[in-house]
Protein backbone atom coordinates (compact mmCIF):
# COMPACT_ATOMS: atom_id res chain seq x y z
CA UNK A 1 0.00 0.00 0.00
CA UNK A 2 1.09 3.18 -0.87
CA UNK A 3 1.43 6.17 1.60
CA UNK A 4 -0.72 8.33 -0.96
CA UNK A 5 1.82 11.26 -1.55
CA UNK A 6 2.26 10.95 -4.65
CA UNK A 7 1.28 13.50 -6.90
CA UNK A 8 1.39 12.89 -10.75
CA UNK A 9 -1.02 10.11 -9.65
CA UNK A 10 -3.55 10.57 -7.13
CA UNK A 11 -3.63 7.02 -5.77
CA UNK A 12 -2.29 3.57 -6.68
CA UNK A 13 -4.28 1.10 -8.25
CA UNK A 14 -4.87 -0.89 -5.28
CA UNK A 15 -6.49 1.36 -2.97
CA UNK A 16 -10.02 1.30 -2.39
CA UNK A 17 -12.10 3.75 -4.71
CA UNK A 18 -15.42 3.48 -3.08
CA UNK A 19 -18.21 5.71 -4.97
CA UNK A 20 -21.18 7.19 -3.43
CA UNK A 21 -24.37 6.95 -5.76
CA UNK A 22 -26.75 9.80 -6.19
CA UNK A 23 -28.83 11.01 -3.10
CA UNK A 24 -26.06 8.68 -1.04
CA UNK A 25 -23.34 8.53 1.44
CA UNK A 26 -20.71 6.56 2.62
CA UNK A 27 -18.24 6.24 5.23
CA UNK A 28 -14.78 5.12 4.80
CA UNK A 29 -11.01 4.79 6.59
CA UNK A 30 -7.99 6.03 4.67
CA UNK A 31 -6.22 3.95 2.82
CA UNK A 32 -9.81 3.65 0.77
CA UNK A 33 -10.79 6.81 -1.17
CA UNK A 34 -14.16 8.24 -1.25
CA UNK A 35 -15.82 9.51 -4.54
CA UNK A 36 -18.91 10.61 -6.42
CA UNK A 37 -19.37 10.94 -9.81
CA UNK A 38 -21.15 14.25 -11.98
CA UNK A 39 -22.45 16.36 -9.58
CA UNK A 40 -24.74 19.22 -11.29
CA UNK A 41 -26.97 21.28 -8.95
CA UNK A 42 -26.24 18.48 -6.51
CA UNK A 43 -23.39 18.78 -3.51
CA UNK A 44 -20.71 16.81 -2.71
CA UNK A 45 -20.34 17.19 1.00
CA UNK A 46 -17.26 15.85 2.77
CA UNK A 47 -16.68 15.47 6.37
CA UNK A 48 -13.31 14.74 7.61
CA UNK A 49 -11.70 13.58 11.02
CA UNK A 50 -7.98 14.42 11.21
CA UNK A 51 -7.40 12.40 14.31
CA UNK A 52 -8.75 9.23 13.00
CA UNK A 53 -8.29 9.61 8.86
CA UNK A 54 -11.94 8.64 8.44
CA UNK A 55 -14.75 10.63 6.70
CA UNK A 56 -17.60 10.88 4.69
CA UNK A 57 -19.09 11.71 1.31
CA UNK A 58 -22.54 12.63 0.51
CA UNK A 59 -23.98 13.67 -3.17
CA UNK A 60 -27.09 15.72 -1.81
CA UNK A 61 -29.98 15.87 -4.52
CA UNK A 62 -32.44 18.63 -2.61
CA UNK A 63 -32.94 20.59 0.36
CA UNK A 64 -35.39 19.28 2.50
CA UNK A 65 -38.17 16.36 2.27
CA UNK A 66 -40.57 19.25 1.37
CA UNK A 67 -39.08 19.98 -1.99
CA UNK A 68 -40.25 16.82 -3.42
CA UNK A 69 -40.19 13.58 -3.35
CA UNK A 70 -43.25 10.54 -1.80
CA UNK A 71 -41.03 7.56 -2.20
CA UNK A 72 -37.34 6.79 -2.45
CA UNK A 73 -34.17 7.66 0.22
CA UNK A 74 -34.03 10.17 2.54
CA UNK A 75 -30.38 10.16 2.47
CA UNK A 76 -31.01 12.65 -0.86
CA UNK A 77 -32.10 15.75 0.85
CA UNK A 78 -29.62 18.20 2.88
CA UNK A 79 -31.43 18.20 6.17
CA UNK A 80 -31.56 14.47 6.60
CA UNK A 81 -28.34 13.22 5.35
CA UNK A 82 -25.99 16.39 6.95
CA UNK A 83 -26.96 15.03 10.48
CA UNK A 84 -26.84 11.43 9.41
CA UNK A 85 -23.80 11.20 8.58
CA UNK A 86 -21.74 12.97 10.74
CA UNK A 87 -23.74 11.25 13.31
CA UNK A 88 -22.62 7.95 11.98
CA UNK A 89 -19.11 10.17 12.18
CA UNK A 90 -18.53 11.12 15.69
CA UNK A 91 -19.77 7.35 17.33
CA UNK A 92 -16.24 6.87 17.56
CA UNK A 93 -15.02 10.26 18.70
CA UNK A 94 -16.01 14.13 19.44
CA UNK A 95 -17.40 15.72 16.79
CA UNK A 96 -15.76 18.98 17.71
CA UNK A 97 -13.08 17.65 15.22
CA UNK A 98 -14.85 17.18 12.24
CA UNK A 99 -14.08 19.96 9.14
CA UNK A 100 -16.20 20.25 5.94
CA UNK A 101 -15.46 20.55 2.12
CA UNK A 102 -18.07 21.08 -0.19
CA UNK A 103 -18.30 21.24 -3.95
CA UNK A 104 -21.20 21.58 -6.27
CA UNK A 105 -24.66 23.38 -6.49
CA UNK A 106 -24.16 24.35 -10.30
CA UNK A 107 -26.76 26.02 -13.01
CA UNK A 108 -26.60 23.34 -15.41
CA UNK A 109 -28.93 24.61 -18.00
CA UNK A 110 -28.52 27.80 -19.37
CA UNK A 111 -31.94 29.66 -20.05
CA UNK A 112 -34.44 28.30 -17.52
CA UNK A 113 -34.18 30.52 -14.31
CA UNK A 114 -36.18 27.43 -12.22
CA UNK A 115 -33.79 24.81 -13.11
CA UNK A 116 -30.96 27.18 -12.30
CA UNK A 117 -32.17 27.86 -8.93
CA UNK A 118 -32.19 24.09 -7.33
CA UNK A 119 -28.34 24.23 -7.03
CA UNK A 120 -28.49 27.60 -5.01
CA UNK A 121 -31.07 26.07 -2.60
CA UNK A 122 -29.09 23.11 -2.25
CA UNK A 123 -25.64 24.90 -1.03
CA UNK A 124 -28.19 27.49 1.50
CA UNK A 125 -29.47 24.13 2.60
CA UNK A 126 -26.22 22.30 3.44
CA UNK A 127 -24.57 25.61 4.73
CA UNK A 128 -27.34 25.82 7.36
CA UNK A 129 -27.53 22.50 8.33
CA UNK A 130 -23.23 22.56 8.85
CA UNK A 131 -23.73 25.60 10.79
CA UNK A 132 -26.24 24.12 13.10
CA UNK A 133 -23.79 21.37 13.48
CA UNK A 134 -20.91 23.38 14.05
CA UNK A 135 -18.62 21.80 11.43
CA UNK A 136 -16.69 24.50 9.63
CA UNK A 137 -16.61 24.48 6.25
CA UNK A 138 -12.52 24.87 4.98
CA UNK A 139 -12.97 25.16 1.08
CA UNK A 140 -14.90 24.75 -1.63
CA UNK A 141 -15.72 24.76 -5.15
CA UNK A 142 -19.34 25.67 -5.51
CA UNK A 143 -22.06 27.33 -7.84
CA UNK A 144 -21.10 28.41 -11.80
CA UNK A 145 -22.50 26.03 -15.14
CA UNK A 146 -20.06 23.32 -14.93
CA UNK A 147 -20.70 19.24 -13.53
CA UNK A 148 -18.08 18.12 -11.25
CA UNK A 149 -17.04 14.75 -9.92
CA UNK A 150 -14.92 14.77 -6.59
CA UNK A 151 -12.84 12.68 -4.37
CA UNK A 152 -12.23 12.95 -0.41
CA UNK A 153 -8.45 11.85 -0.02
CA UNK A 154 -8.90 10.13 3.74
CA UNK A 155 -5.03 10.90 4.88
CA UNK A 156 -4.52 14.50 4.17
CA UNK A 157 -8.47 15.41 3.95
CA UNK A 158 -7.98 16.52 0.03
CA UNK A 159 -11.30 17.48 -2.06
CA UNK A 160 -10.09 16.34 -5.70
CA UNK A 161 -12.65 18.36 -7.94
CA UNK A 162 -12.38 17.19 -11.61
CA UNK A 163 -14.44 19.07 -14.41
CA UNK A 164 -14.77 19.29 -18.15
CA UNK A 165 -14.35 22.93 -18.03
CA UNK A 166 -11.46 23.71 -15.07
CA UNK A 167 -9.63 20.14 -15.43
CA UNK A 168 -8.29 18.87 -11.89
CA UNK A 169 -8.29 21.02 -8.42
CA UNK A 170 -7.44 20.16 -5.40
CA UNK A 171 -9.59 22.07 -2.19
CA UNK B 1 -50.35 5.75 -13.31
CA UNK B 2 -45.86 5.82 -13.34
CA UNK B 3 -44.46 5.17 -16.46
CA UNK B 4 -42.96 1.79 -15.14
CA UNK B 5 -46.94 0.35 -15.05
CA UNK B 6 -47.44 1.19 -18.53
CA UNK B 7 -48.39 -1.89 -20.52
CA UNK B 8 -46.81 -2.78 -24.35
CA UNK B 9 -50.32 -1.28 -25.61
CA UNK B 10 -49.71 1.68 -23.83
CA UNK B 11 -45.93 2.37 -24.87
CA UNK B 12 -47.13 1.55 -28.28
CA UNK B 13 -49.42 4.66 -28.24
CA UNK B 14 -46.78 6.86 -26.94
CA UNK B 15 -44.45 5.41 -29.41
CA UNK B 16 -47.19 6.52 -32.26
CA UNK B 17 -47.11 10.01 -30.45
CA UNK B 18 -43.15 9.80 -31.16
CA UNK B 19 -43.77 8.51 -35.13
CA UNK B 20 -46.48 11.20 -35.73
CA UNK B 21 -44.31 14.20 -34.11
CA UNK B 22 -41.23 13.51 -35.54
CA UNK B 23 -42.64 13.20 -38.93
CA UNK B 24 -43.60 16.85 -38.71
CA UNK B 25 -39.98 17.97 -37.49
CA UNK B 26 -38.49 15.84 -39.97
CA UNK B 27 -41.03 18.28 -42.81
CA UNK B 28 -39.86 21.68 -41.02
CA UNK B 29 -36.41 20.41 -40.60
CA UNK B 30 -36.54 20.00 -44.35
CA UNK B 31 -37.66 23.14 -45.28
CA UNK B 32 -35.38 25.23 -43.28
CA UNK B 33 -32.44 23.59 -44.57
CA UNK B 34 -32.96 23.19 -47.79
CA UNK B 35 -32.52 19.46 -48.28
CA UNK B 36 -34.09 15.75 -47.16
CA UNK B 37 -34.01 15.29 -43.29
CA UNK B 38 -35.56 12.02 -42.31
CA UNK B 39 -36.65 11.17 -38.59
CA UNK B 40 -38.43 8.04 -37.59
CA UNK B 41 -38.95 6.10 -33.76
CA UNK B 42 -37.25 2.83 -33.76
CA UNK B 43 -38.27 2.23 -30.47
CA UNK B 44 -39.98 3.71 -27.26
CA UNK B 45 -39.86 1.85 -23.82
CA UNK B 46 -39.05 2.57 -19.93
CA UNK B 47 -35.56 3.10 -18.38
CA UNK B 48 -35.14 4.04 -15.24
CA UNK B 49 -33.36 7.76 -14.84
CA UNK B 50 -30.51 5.85 -12.31
CA UNK B 51 -29.66 3.35 -15.14
CA UNK B 52 -29.31 5.92 -18.44
CA UNK B 53 -25.46 6.42 -17.42
CA UNK B 54 -25.00 2.81 -17.86
CA UNK B 55 -26.19 2.64 -21.55
CA UNK B 56 -23.86 6.09 -22.37
CA UNK B 57 -20.27 5.11 -20.78
CA UNK B 58 -21.12 6.27 -17.50
CA UNK B 59 -21.86 9.44 -15.51
CA UNK B 60 -19.16 11.44 -17.07
CA UNK B 61 -19.48 11.18 -20.63
CA UNK B 62 -19.90 14.40 -22.37
CA UNK B 63 -23.34 14.97 -23.59
CA UNK B 64 -25.01 17.82 -25.13
CA UNK B 65 -28.50 18.05 -23.78
CA UNK B 66 -31.91 20.22 -24.50
CA UNK B 67 -34.40 20.59 -22.00
CA UNK B 68 -38.08 21.67 -22.29
CA UNK B 69 -40.63 21.87 -19.73
CA UNK B 70 -44.57 20.62 -20.92
CA UNK B 71 -46.69 23.34 -19.33
CA UNK B 72 -50.66 23.92 -20.05
CA UNK B 73 -53.54 20.63 -18.81
CA UNK B 74 -50.49 18.22 -18.51
CA UNK B 75 -47.14 18.95 -16.94
CA UNK B 76 -43.68 17.09 -16.90
CA UNK B 77 -40.51 17.08 -19.43
CA UNK B 78 -38.29 16.57 -22.33
CA UNK B 79 -34.89 16.14 -22.34
CA UNK B 80 -33.69 15.83 -25.71
CA UNK B 81 -29.82 14.25 -25.33
CA UNK B 82 -26.67 13.42 -27.27
CA UNK B 83 -23.39 11.86 -26.45
CA UNK B 84 -20.81 14.05 -27.90
CA UNK B 85 -19.89 12.30 -30.74
CA UNK B 86 -23.26 11.59 -31.83
CA UNK B 87 -23.67 15.57 -31.81
CA UNK B 88 -20.73 16.09 -33.78
CA UNK B 89 -22.66 13.85 -36.40
CA UNK B 90 -25.57 15.52 -36.13
CA UNK B 91 -24.25 18.87 -36.85
CA UNK B 92 -22.58 16.75 -39.78
CA UNK B 93 -25.85 15.29 -41.35
CA UNK B 94 -27.82 18.87 -41.01
CA UNK B 95 -25.24 20.64 -42.82
CA UNK B 96 -25.23 17.45 -45.61
CA UNK B 97 -21.53 18.07 -44.87
CA UNK B 98 -19.35 14.01 -44.80
CA UNK B 99 -19.51 12.32 -40.89
CA UNK B 100 -16.73 13.58 -39.37
CA UNK B 101 -16.39 16.96 -40.92
CA UNK B 102 -17.80 18.54 -37.65
CA UNK B 103 -15.08 18.90 -34.55
CA UNK B 104 -16.06 20.97 -31.92
CA UNK B 105 -19.09 22.21 -30.70
CA UNK B 106 -18.18 26.06 -30.99
CA UNK B 107 -21.42 28.70 -30.85
CA UNK B 108 -22.62 27.95 -34.26
CA UNK B 109 -22.97 24.43 -34.06
CA UNK B 110 -24.44 24.26 -30.60
CA UNK B 111 -27.39 26.66 -32.60
CA UNK B 112 -28.01 23.86 -35.22
CA UNK B 113 -28.17 20.91 -32.68
CA UNK B 114 -30.37 23.18 -29.92
CA UNK B 115 -32.65 24.47 -33.19
CA UNK B 116 -33.15 20.72 -34.27
CA UNK B 117 -33.76 19.54 -30.63
CA UNK B 118 -35.99 22.30 -30.30
CA UNK B 119 -38.26 21.39 -33.50
CA UNK B 120 -38.25 17.55 -32.60
CA UNK B 121 -39.71 18.15 -29.15
CA UNK B 122 -42.02 20.77 -30.13
CA UNK B 123 -43.78 18.44 -32.30
CA UNK B 124 -44.03 15.82 -30.00
CA UNK B 125 -45.36 18.24 -27.46
CA UNK B 126 -47.81 19.66 -30.32
CA UNK B 127 -48.61 15.80 -31.36
CA UNK B 128 -49.27 14.84 -27.84
CA UNK B 129 -51.53 17.72 -27.68
CA UNK B 130 -53.48 16.85 -30.96
CA UNK B 131 -53.71 13.38 -30.11
CA UNK B 132 -54.91 13.55 -26.91
CA UNK B 133 -56.90 16.67 -27.02
CA UNK B 134 -54.95 19.01 -24.44
CA UNK B 135 -53.53 22.21 -24.17
CA UNK B 136 -49.64 22.36 -24.08
CA UNK B 137 -46.73 24.50 -25.06
CA UNK B 138 -43.42 23.54 -24.59
CA UNK B 139 -41.07 26.33 -22.31
CA UNK B 140 -38.34 27.70 -24.41
CA UNK B 141 -35.22 25.35 -24.43
CA UNK B 142 -32.51 25.20 -22.19
CA UNK B 143 -29.17 24.10 -23.11
CA UNK B 144 -25.97 22.36 -21.55
CA UNK B 145 -23.22 20.35 -22.44
CA UNK B 146 -21.38 18.42 -20.06
CA UNK B 147 -21.18 15.29 -17.62
CA UNK B 148 -24.61 13.23 -18.73
CA UNK B 149 -25.28 12.74 -14.31
CA UNK B 150 -25.20 16.28 -14.03
CA UNK B 151 -27.63 16.86 -16.56
CA UNK B 152 -29.94 13.94 -15.53
CA UNK B 153 -30.07 15.21 -12.21
CA UNK B 154 -30.91 18.39 -12.42
CA UNK B 155 -34.02 17.14 -14.63
CA UNK B 156 -34.65 14.98 -12.18
CA UNK B 157 -34.62 17.05 -8.79
CA UNK B 158 -37.15 19.72 -11.08
CA UNK B 159 -39.47 16.80 -11.54
CA UNK B 160 -39.37 16.09 -7.86
CA UNK B 161 -38.26 12.35 -8.17
CA UNK B 162 -41.96 11.85 -8.87
CA UNK B 163 -40.08 10.78 -12.03
CA UNK B 164 -37.87 8.79 -11.43
CA UNK B 165 -39.14 6.70 -14.83
CA UNK B 166 -38.71 7.86 -18.24
CA UNK B 167 -40.45 7.23 -21.15
CA UNK B 168 -37.24 7.08 -23.71
CA UNK B 169 -38.30 7.70 -27.47
CA UNK B 170 -35.27 6.87 -30.08
CA UNK B 171 -35.32 9.56 -32.50
CA UNK B 172 -33.26 8.36 -35.78
CA UNK B 173 -31.91 11.52 -37.85
CA UNK B 174 -31.52 9.74 -41.82
CA UNK B 175 -30.05 11.96 -44.68
CA UNK B 176 -28.63 9.54 -48.12
CA UNK B 177 -25.67 8.25 -46.53
CA UNK B 178 -25.81 9.21 -42.96
CA UNK B 179 -27.85 8.16 -39.57
CA UNK B 180 -27.46 9.27 -36.48
CA UNK B 181 -29.60 8.32 -33.01
CA UNK B 182 -30.93 10.73 -30.46
CA UNK B 183 -32.49 10.07 -27.09
CA UNK B 184 -36.02 11.76 -26.16
CA UNK B 185 -36.75 11.37 -22.88
CA UNK B 186 -40.19 12.13 -22.04
CA UNK B 187 -40.56 12.33 -18.07
CA UNK B 188 -44.30 12.66 -17.09
CA UNK B 189 -46.00 13.90 -14.12
CA UNK B 190 -47.81 10.72 -13.02
CA UNK B 191 -51.51 12.41 -13.04
CA UNK B 192 -50.66 13.51 -16.48
CA UNK B 193 -49.72 10.04 -18.16
CA UNK B 194 -53.02 9.00 -17.27
CA UNK B 195 -55.21 12.47 -18.70
CA UNK B 196 -52.78 11.19 -22.15
CA UNK B 197 -53.75 7.99 -21.90
CA UNK B 198 -57.52 8.35 -21.20
CA UNK B 199 -57.78 10.79 -23.99
CA UNK B 200 -56.32 8.55 -26.81
CA UNK B 201 -58.38 5.27 -25.55
CA UNK B 202 -55.49 3.35 -24.02
CA UNK B 203 -56.34 3.72 -19.99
Amino acid sequence: MTDGTATGTPYAEDVEVIRVSTGEYAIAQYPQVLMTLALGSCVGVALWDPGLRRGGLAHVMLPTPSDGGRTGSLMRFASEVIPEMAGALVQHTSGRRLVAKIAGGAAMFRGDSRLAGVGDRNLEEVRKQLLLLRIPILAEDTGGSHARTVELHLDTGVMVVRSYKFGIKEL
Amino acid sequence: MRPEELSDLQLDAIRELGSVGVGHAATALSQILGHFVGISVPEARIVAVSDVPSMYGGAETLVAAVYTRILGDIEGGILFMMPRDAVLGLVDLLRSRPPGSTKTLGNEEEAIAVHAATLLISAYVAAMGRMADVNVLPSSPAFAYDMMGAVLEVVTSEIGMKADTAILVTARFMEEDAAVDAALFYLPDPDSLDVVLGKMGVA
